[in-house]
């Protein structure tokens, strides 16, 4: 594809278009990325999060997913519990996703931003019923020890 | 090579300055396990141990699909080996049986 954006890649969906409105990108996901994007819980967790705003730093990140994962209150989430997150998500899911572009990520600030595929992906999760109940993923934690490390 | 009888497993890896068991049934992940085994031999903090993500190392969901994940019957497969990769300065070991190491090179590594 002619002229890769570079490293510092603006976003390119209008948060505020529906997507019925919006034609597809023309680089859209096949559908199998799409679901190994929502196959972790973590990563689930993470779109959740996007659904709700479109920039999040990763410890405030780190620290609502153990939250949900502990099913705590954000402010009674631990040292341990939130680190164990933010290197899981630091070394395994952020780049995962970024490598989807699903999001972009600013190493220097610690930011992540939905990318060009965002959409696509938060589409097929509110498809399968997800919602930010998560109610739906009490039993992430025992589900994401099944799955892959 | 002089033989290091400090680490039994102290030869061609250099010297092991690190480990920690990954329990594939237990809570966490294969990465952080990882990670919590470079923070300790770095003597830092888990969150500490930044760039590279271990993601552009080494595929750690292959390695966890390999030795621990399902087969066709839902039982582990249970591979059998050992995979090596070099993140930083370090190289790290991950068993089957789920012992990660991490060995720091030695003086006779650099020759």
């Amino acid at each position: 594809m002619a002229g890769e954006p570079d490293s510092d890649e603006v976003v390119t969906s209008d948060a505020s278009a529906s997507p019925e409105t919006q034609l597809p990108p023309l680089d859209i996901l096949e559908i199998e990325p799409v679901y190994e994007v929502l196959a972790h819980s973590r990563r689930r967790y993470l779109c959740y999060t996007l659904l709700e705003d479109t920039e999040w730093s990763l410890t405030d990140l780190a620290t609502k997913i153990a939250a949900w994962e502990n099913d705590v209150p954000e402010h009674t989430v631990t040292e341990d519990q939130r680190e164990e997150v933010y290197a899981s998500l630091y070394h395994a899911h952020v780049p995962k996703l970024v490598d989807e572009g699903v999001i972009t990520f600013d190493e220097a600030t610690e930011t992540i931003t939905t990318a060009r595929h965002a959409d696509q992906v938060l589409t097929a999760l509110k498809g399968i019923g997800a919602s930010l109940d998560s109610e739906q993923e009490t039993h992430a934690q025992s589900d994401m020890d099944e799955q892959e490390g | 090579m002089a033989e290091d009888d400090l680490t039994s497993s102290a030869n061609t890896h250099g010297t092991q300055v690190a480990q920690r068991q990954y329990e594939h049934n237990g809570q966490g992940e294969l990465t952080t396990a990882i990670i919590y085994a470079i923070a300790e031999a770095d003597g830092v903090s888990l969150s500490e141990v930044k760039s590279p993500p271990l993601y552009d190392s080494v595929d750690v969901p292959a390695i966890e699909k390999a030795f621990f994940g399902p087969n066709g019957a839902g039982d582990s497969r249970q591979g059998v080996g050992t995979v090596e990769f070099q993140y930083s300065d370090y190289l790290v070991k991950v068993q089957s049986d789920g012992w990660i190491r991490v060995y720091e090179p030695t003086e006779a590594d650099h020759s």
